[in-house]
């Protein structure tokens, strides 16, 4: 049996998948609910957390700001009112302090976030929290504020 | 009588097992190839985050959705075009209108909040600054969407 012409055919078609193939970078994703800003002192909420038997969610909400350095790197995070280092390691210790004790009602956050903060400060930050929520064995709640120009 | 011979002796190579390794090839690269990679752009430098969830492993993720590509002067980067963000937001309402339309010819009904099913998949390049990915998070949500998936790069 001749099968010389076969093997010219599953040749060239090696040859087009070997150039047209394109591994994929492995990517991932953090999935978040965002919901459009609204007064956090809202009656539907109010109602909503009186039914649930739990705290406001303004006192369940660590506040977060980021403030950028020249170049749009991260040049200041301010957690609640005290500034943390910026590294990651470091920044990871600090925000365990506030989700892991128990005696504080923290289960979100929100990042107010310079305008001029480069995505990829953010996603640090952002991979920072995700964590440390993880740590504390809460689910990363996440939402975004951009902070005032100048602010 | 050694001519008679010389024709008989013919050398010819086993070219089967050259074909089965071929063939395997061709089908490695064949379930390799990946047909869904167009909406993800590669002039876009994801940022790195190490516990971003690989999206096999989640199965949150519903399989509409709706993927943005956000270049580093914050352009939106669709169907071959280069939007600036005005025309993005246009972009992002059009689409929206788009997913009402065929839920409501699917006979699907929005929840009382408005917010649409589909998960928007956010592609921004890491030198992209907050401002527009902000601006463009804002369009989407005042036009219902609320799932958002942040991409980035395991490592």
């Amino acid at each position: 049996m001749q099968i010389a012409p076969m093997l010219d055919m599953a040749f060239q078609l090696l040859t087009f998948f070997i150039l047209t193939y394109h591994p994929m970078p492995q990517e991932g994703q953090f999935l978040m609910n965002l919901l459009p800003a609204i007064p956090s002192t809202s009656s539907a909420e109010a109602a909503s957390d009186a039914a649930s038997d739990k705290l406001p969610a303004e006192l369940r909400t660590l506040p977060t700001t980021l403030k950028a350095g020249p170049g749009g790197s991260l040049g200041e995070i301010i957690v609640g009112e005290q500034a943390v280092p910026t590294t990651p390691a470091e920044l990871e210790k600090e925000l365990d302090k506030y989700l892991q004790d128990p005696t504080l009602p923290f289960d979100q956050t929100v990042l107010k976030v310079d305008p001029n903060l480069k995505y990829s400060e953010l996603m640090r930050v952002i991979n920072a929290f995700s964590n440390s929520f993880q740590r504390a064995k809460k689910p990363p709640n996440i939402s975004f504020e951009e902070l005032p120009p100048g602010a | 009588m050694s001519a008679q011979m010389s024709t008989e002796l013919k050398a010819e190579p086993n070219l089967t097992p050259l074909l089965d390794v071929v063939f395997q090839l061709i089908t490695f690269f064949m379930l390799m190839i990946n047909f869904s990679s167009d909406n993800y752009d590669r002039r876009i430098t994801l940022p790195v985050a190490g516990s971003a969830r690989p999206i096999e492993d989640d199965r949150q993720v519903d399989e509409d959705r709706l993927v943005l590509n956000i270049d580093k002067d914050g352009h939106l980067l669709m169907g071959g075009e280069v939007q600036p963000i005005h025309q993005a937001v246009q972009t992002i309402k059009r689409q929206a209108d788009l997913i009402k339309l065929n839920l409501k010819a699917a006979g699907k009904k929005l929840d009382t909040s408005g917010s649409l099913p589909t998960t928007i998949v956010l592609r921004a390049d890491r030198d992209t600054s907050f401002s527009s990915v902000h601006e463009l998070i804002k369009a989407c949500q005042s036009n219902g969407f609320r799932k958002f998936a942040l991409k980035a790069m395991n490592s």
